[in-house]
């Protein structure tokens, strides 16, 4: 690859993702997550393990930071010199936010990750050489590498509990790099059983792991190409847009009273992952 | 099953023999378990099995007693994962992450897997013949009493159980629970009439929660928590507010508008402070309640709760303009000597509020007695205990419980087993309790087993709960605990239960024979039963419990605020995880690595000391301490917290074990073995937030393995989760 085909593949790569001129056509998927209903409760990130094979590293090498949730609950306080947090914490359900100019994308040396036509920043494992480059680049660090070959490592999978694995999803082993993928098998089964039916996928026919078992319904999620998808209308009405990276809502003439914000959308990575403001009373 | 080598073959091999064990092991042929390989070709598969179609079967989710309705996805014969079953009042399709959890009961490598009898001190495999024989012989020697000592039980196995302890004559069922809200049973029965009223949180506008965690471990929290985002986002699009009065930071403080610390020990007076203010503020309280907060005055209040005058006044204008409200009691306030008054102060500010009949509604009462739920408490152990320091215990059963784990050191609880001749521990692994066995059970997991359940917090109506088994039994030498009633009974009562070949056929014909009483007269046996399956819960008869009416029957008496102890200066809370519980699942590495919500912490115990605190003793975070109270000492991990009162400190429970399985033993301290002997004064029961204690560095410091980066929970002036005034939103035009 010269040096010339690189520029152009990034220019044309920031040209492409997301713009008016290349539509997504049948889907775009992404997600909203309401702050004020998260009670960082953690089911979610639990759900995720059950649902995409994700190791159990113990303590060590959790100290290291070789943990794998995908989705983790990160947990921030406000009390800034006040003698208590008495206003609670503020959860934040972190995990890969599907960027349609993703940074992960641009620097991996072997195109193992990339997008997807319906707007999803793949991860091919089977390319995956482990620089790590992306890992490097992303801004939320979501993305988990493979330290170690965790199906062989001791107790991470010891017999029986293998076979509670997901057939779905694979295994991953040691040298690749790993992230959220939308539930991508859920994604495929049913935009697979909507193909066959010469239809497309409805709203609420799929749900990610983390959004099918949170307790207060904090995760929405689905195709934001469809005009009857409560995702999109979550968007619209939020004034969100996909291809933006500052809200028209968020400029000074235009200050407004929508929750709706994307976190570090300022570093043009057009994320795909809405989230909703906490909310806290003023009267007490 | 297979080498250590693990590579996608092996994977996809295991695929296939999942599927290809479960149509085997029914023809009597060998398994792949034996080493023997043979592959069915699927023409010939089980019903309902489809390769690489997932089927959902409904069953009960046993992680905790809150009884959720599951539905586990079975692939080739396997479970995989779990959701949550719909049709289920109570969870309505959701979980929590201990539920999810439920898989990692089930494919513990840890589980034990066949009936083991104490030989000196190693357990000796025998059958299961030998191991009910053995229970009829020592059953039939000498006098003395049989104990039965279980955690909460309800259906038709408590009805097996009784059945059981009726025929033995000389039997005692015991119910414990080491973490159960048995001063508020008792506090509630005596305020509304029942034990646990309905409460709707999506109901009221407002919620006053005195320590009760009910996003987190609080007797039902998925239900509370779909509960809870109605509340904050109603129908009409409005937000209710959350002010939660606690003296260490649950979850649920974590979710409110406000947090007030308080006081330990001072959540009776501030009720009847607050009761105080809302009667001067113009809210029409009874004359005998009058009489009672007189001197409640709220400056007065505040100096004893340390919650301030602003705060107080703020919150009884809010409770004025906002009604309904909700005001629970929970676990944080029950907790003490005088847990029963502090609980009783709290109720009645929420009687006086007139809540009752709006945003507490009554129960169901079920029409079965026989299968209603029998709660546990802490005062059960100690009645057992008692009973077997007099020696007066021949056999002790336990089942669904871990004292030896749960109870504090001053009980010598162990010691007194000792003078038990034979002790039984019906098992999933090999615990404390277990460990100090005479004959250890093995059980079938939660996703192996058939039993019924009514749990104690019925959302709507009432329903019974139905587990049925996901999959074919890991191990053939598990047995299921209806089963393992059965043959006692067997024993007991040969003529009555011949009948029945197994559990099964006896929970088939029981169920079966109720269908008239159900409205299903109409329905064959088989439709019947088929439809309760395919639900997994079954709707019962149901007749609504009136609650009590009067405001307040007049005998309160709360005792002044503690004295400082100078031995002891600090309070000990012992905090109840969502995840963790009592140390029941401390062996499921999902939960072990799932990381606190509040300190990010994983894989090990904590102490949370307020910055304050920690400065005044020089503490920082790493720091390893120890712990002392009057009956015990741990050494943990400081973890400076900002939502603690500066005079407490708090160290989870369900660390800390000594046995269990490879993912619980030795990861942390355990908490409960220090805690002081101190009782309600009322119930009797153990007062978990009444020990004192000191901490005093032990010399090491450690780099705390958690989630949160170096930067702790500040966001270093990033708009990462961003928080705005309630009153700047509009939340009614949200879709």
């Amino acid at each position: 690859m010269s040096i010339v085909n690189l520029l152009g593949n990034w220019s044309d790569f920031r040209q492409q993702h997301p713009s008016d001129e290349h539509k997504h056509l049948e889907y775009k998927w992404a997600m909203s997550i309401d702050l004020d209903a998260c009670t960082g409760c953690n089911a979610c990130s639990v759900a995720c393990y059950a649902e995409n094979n994700l190791p159990v590293v113990g303590k060590e090498k959790f100290s290291h930071g070789h943990s794998h949730h995908w989705m983790r609950i990160e947990r921030y306080w406000d009390n800034d010199g006040r003698e208590f947090a008495d206003q609670g914490a503020q959860f934040l359900p972190m995990l890969c936010q599907q960027c349609e100019s993703a940074p992960c994308e641009t620097v991996c040396p072997v195109g193992a990750t990339n997008h997807t036509a319906d707007g999803l920043n793949s991860q091919n494992y089977h390319r995956c050489v482990g620089s790590r480059y992306c890992n490097a680049n992303c801004p939320y660090k979501v993305r988990y590498f493979n330290w170690y070959d965790y199906p062989t490592t001791e107790n991470v999978w010891p017999e029986p509990m293998r076979q509670q694995l997901n057939p779905d999803a694979t295994v991953r082993g040691k040298g690749v790099m790993e992230k959220c993928t939308f539930c991508l098998q859920r994604l495929r089964a049913a935009q697979s059983t909507a193909r066959t039916e010469g239809r497309s996928v409805r709203d609420g026919e799929v749900q990610t792991a983390c959004q099918q078992v949170c307790p207060t319904g904090a995760i929405t999620f689905g195709n934001l190409v469809d005009p009857e998808a409560k995702v999109g209308k979550q968007w619209m009405q939020q004034q969100v847009e996909l291809n933006k990276d500052k809200q028209v809502k968020d400029t000074a003439e235009h200050a407004s009273k929508l929750r709706g914000y994307r976190v570090l959308e300022e570093l043009r990575t057009y994320p795909s992952v809405m989230y909703l403001e906490q909310l806290r009373e003023s009267a007490i | 099953m297979i080498e250590n080598s693990f590579n996608r073959r092996d994977f996809m091999r295991v695929l296939g023999w999942g599927g290809a064990t479960v149509a085997l092991s029914g023809c009597g042929n060998t398994s792949v378990e034996d080493g023997k390989e043979f592959v069915t070709s699927y023409v010939e598969a089980a019903d309902y099995v489809i390769p690489s179609i997932g089927t959902y079967f409904n069953t009960t989710c046993a992680q905790c007693d809150a009884g959720c309705g599951i539905m586990g996805r079975v692939r080739e014969g396997r479970v995989l994962k779990l959701e949550g079953n719909p049709t289920s009042s109570i969870n309505k399709g959701k979980t929590c992450g201990l539920g999810q959890a439920g898989v990692q009961a089930h494919y513990n490598p840890d589980r034990v897997r066949e009936p083991l009898l104490r030989n000196g001190s190693k357990g000796e495999t025998i059958t299961w013949e030998k191991a009910l024989e053995l229970i009829k012989d020592k059953i039939g020697v000498g006098a003395g009493e049989v104990a039965f000592l279980t955690g909460g039980v309800s259906g038709h196995t408590k009805v097996l159980l009784k059945n059981y302890l009726d025929a033995l004559g000389s039997g005692h069922h015991y119910a414990y629970e080491a973490v159960s809200p048995a001063i508020i049973r008792a506090a509630n029965k005596k305020a509304y009439g029942v034990e646990m009223p309905r409460l709707r949180l999506d109901k009221a506008k407002v919620i006053v929660s005195f320590g009760a965690d009910f996003l987190g471990a609080w007797v039902s929290p998925v239900h509370f928590a779909q509960q809870y985002a109605r509340f904050r986002k109603n129908a009409k699009g409005e937000r209710g507010v959350l002010v939660q009065i606690e003296s260490k930071m649950t979850l649920t403080g974590a979710n409110a508008d406000r947090w007030l610390a308080v006081r330990p020990g001072t959540e009776g007076i501030l009720a009847l402070g607050l009761i105080n203010g809302l009667a001067a503020a113009g809210l029409s309280v009874p004359k005998d309640v009058l009489d009672l907060i007189r001197s409640y005055t709220i400056s007065r209040v505040s100096k004893d709760t340390g919650v301030s005058t602003e705060h107080m006044d703020k919150l009884i204008a809010l409770l004025r303009a906002r009604s309904p409200s909700l005001v629970i009691a929970g676990s944080a306030a029950e907790g003490y000597a005088h847990g029963s008054q502090n609980a009783a102060a709290i109720n009645l500010l929420n009687k006086v509020l007139g809540n009752v009949g709006k945003t507490v509604e009554p129960p169901s009462a079920i029409s079965f007695p026989q299968i209603t739920p029998t709660t546990g408490s802490r005062s059960a152990l100690q009645a057992l205990n008692d009973s077997m320091a007099q020696g007066k215990v021949k056999v002790l059963f336990s089942y669904g419980a871990n004292p030896v784990f749960t109870a504090p050191i001053t009980m010598k609880l162990k010691e007194n087993m000792k003078k038990v001749p034979f002790k039984v521990a019906f098992a999933h692994y090999m615990d404390e309790t277990a460990v100090e066995a005479d004959l250890v059970l093995p059980l079938n997991s939660a996703m192996e087993d058939w039993s019924t359940s009514v749990p104690e917090y019925v959302a709507e109506g009432a329903q019974l709960n139905i587990q049925q088994p996901l999959m074919e039994k890991l191990y053939p030498g598990t047995l299921g605990m209806g089963d393992i009633l059965l043959a006692l009974l067997k024993q007991r009562r040969p003529d009555e239960y011949k009948g029945y070949e197994d559990f099964y056929s006896y929970l088939r014909g029981a169920m079966v024979s109720i269908k008239g009483t159900l409205g299903k007269a109409s329905e064959s046996d088989d439709t019947f039963w088929d439809g309760a399956l395919s639900h997994g819960v079954v709707k019962l008869k149901d007749t609504p419990i009136s609650l009590a009416n009067k405001v307040f029957s007049g005998n309160l008496a709360l005792p002044a605020p503690f004295a400082e102890d100078g031995g002891y200066p600090l309070h000990l809370i012992p905090a109840v995880s969502a995840s963790l519980r009592d140390g029941r699942n401390a062996n499921e590495p999902w939960l072990q690595e799932s990381p606190d919500p509040l300190t990010t912490i994983v894989w090990d115990s904590w102490v949370e000391v307020h910055p304050k605190t920690a400065a005044k003793l020089g503490i920082v975070e790493g720091d390893i301490v120890e712990v002392a109270s009057k009956s015990g000492a741990i050494k943990a991990q400081v973890y400076v917290f900002p939502g603690i009162h500066p005079d407490v400190i708090s160290v989870p429970l369900g660390y800390g074990h000594e046995a269990m399985g490879r993912y619980a033993k030795g990861v942390g301290a355990n908490v409960f073995r220090m805690l002081d002997p101190i009782f309600d004064k009322e119930t009797g029961e153990l007062a978990m937030h009444e020990t004192r204690v000191k901490i005093t560095k032990a010399g090491q410091r450690v780099i705390i393995v958690k989630d949160e980066g170096p930067a702790g929970g500040n966001q270093m002036g990033r708009k990462i989760a961003v928080r705005m005034s309630s009153e700047k939103a509009n939340i009614s035009k949200e879709v």
